[in-house]
């Protein structure tokens, strides 16, 4: 029991710092000279990195999925607060049904800024996915399995 | 005594025409779509009543160029709008002289109108005093300020979830209160008979998907523990 109990709480660990790597390190996209996105872009000129601000047509879109991968981390770390509450407060019997709509929450923000950032930005650029953005769609799965888990799950009748 | 008196004065005298000084206001910077029209407005504060003699001047310095030329006036009661330079029929005095208020009205911007420009009033006798300076900036689309929509987004769900929460906790104080009424009143041991098998017929329902694997894992464990006892 306890096994399990750690068990998902390192899952939702795990998700929170994919979801906090993701959102942070600014690597979307890498070509050869540069790696980008969400909040700057770091140029490489003759062995220096510089940091400059994303040059792009579509700022309300980047601006949409850095606020939707932000509230993501929110919901996954509230999420754990939460659970770890419930552990204590939950009558016998019941269901993580708070911590699971947290985590759910977090699941549909994140797969919303990926799904954004799959369909406008980059189509015909050189170049390809930066490893930030396969954590984001791995957190999405992880998140979504969090989630059922947490719904499914009850605390136990002695 | 008088001695005193006269440098007293004459240091008054001496002070009082820099808290007479002329003061001009304008903007700091003005954003405009191309093709738009765009009102730069100019006022002025002064010690002394507005005189009949009052005037305006703007004038024109482009980016990146050192020289500026003089593009409007007001003298003697009547504007004189550029009738040569780059903003011959597009410039319109907008203003009212009386009311301190300068102002011109530029029509159907170009990228080449980027630049600064200068205001300079008179108000006689009170004509010491520095002119202002707007800077005008075309934009082809005007660009979102950095970070504005990502605030709001977060603001405006973090907002809808607090609002949720506390809603749901409003609710259920309310509903609280009203089962404490109720049980108060006749209906007392219905509604909290109710809400008892409420409670057992949930797990009941639900217990043979989970409690078997966990009964599965606790009987396990006491087996286990059983054993090392024994042991």
């Amino acid at each position: 029991m306890l096994i399990l109990l750690a068990g998902i709480f390192l899952l939702h660990i795990a998700t929170i710092v994919l979801l906090l790597v993701a959102t942070i390190d600014n690597s979307w996209w890498v070509t050869q000279q540069m790696t980008t996105d969400l909040w700057g872009t770091w140029v490489n000129q003759n062995g220096n990195w510089n940091l400059t601000s994303v040059v792009t047509n579509s700022q309300e879109y980047l601006q949409a999925v850095q606020a939707t991968s932000v509230l993501a981390c929110i919901f996954a770390i509230l999420g754990l607060f939460v659970f770890i509450a419930q552990l204590f407060t939950l009558q016998k019997g019941q269901r993580f049904i708070f911590s699971g709509v947290f985590q759910f929450l977090a699941c549909l923000c994140i797969m919303i800024a990926a799904s954004i950032y799959t369909d406008i930005f980059h189509k015909n650029d050189p170049g390809q996915y930066g490893y930030c953005f396969i954590l984001a769609w791995i957190a999405f799965s992880l998140t979504l399995i969090s989630s059922i888990i947490y719904f499914v799950l009850r605390k136990k009748v002695k | 005594m008088l001695a005193f008196l006269a440098l007293a004065s004459i240091a008054l005298v001496g002070i009082a025409p820099q808290c007479q000084a002329i003061v001009i206001y304008t903007g700091w910077e003005r954003h405009a779509l191309v093709g738009s029209d765009v009102r730069l407005s100019c006022s002025f504060f002064s010690w002394r009543w507005t005189s009949e003699d009052v005037t305006f001047s703007w004038s024109y310095r482009p980016d990146g160029s050192r020289d500026s030329i003089s593009i409007f006036h007001f003298t003697g009661g009547a504007p004189y709008v550029d009738n040569k330079g780059p903003f011959r029929d597009r410039l319109e005095f907008v203003g009212n002289p009386g009311r301190r208020d300068g102002s011109i009205l530029i029509k159907n911007l170009d990228f080449s109108d980027n630049g600064t420009f200068t205001c300079d009033a008179k108000n006689p006798p009170d004509i010491v005093g520095r002119p202002s300076s707007v800077r005008l900036l075309v934009f082809e689309n005007l660009p979102v300020q950095a970070g504005v929509i990502t605030g709001a987004i977060i603001g405006a769900v973090l907002g809808l979830l607090v609002l949720i929460v506390v809603i749901y906790y409003l609710m259920r104080f309310l509903v609280a209160r009203r089962v404490f009424n109720l049980s108060v009143s006749k209906h007392g041991k219905k509604g909290k008979g109710k809400e008892g098998s409420q409670q057992r017929q949930g797990p009941v329902l639900y217990a043979t998907l989970d409690q078997s694997k966990l009964k599965a894992s606790a009987s396990e464990k006491k087996k286990q523990e059983s054993r090392k006892d024994k042991k």
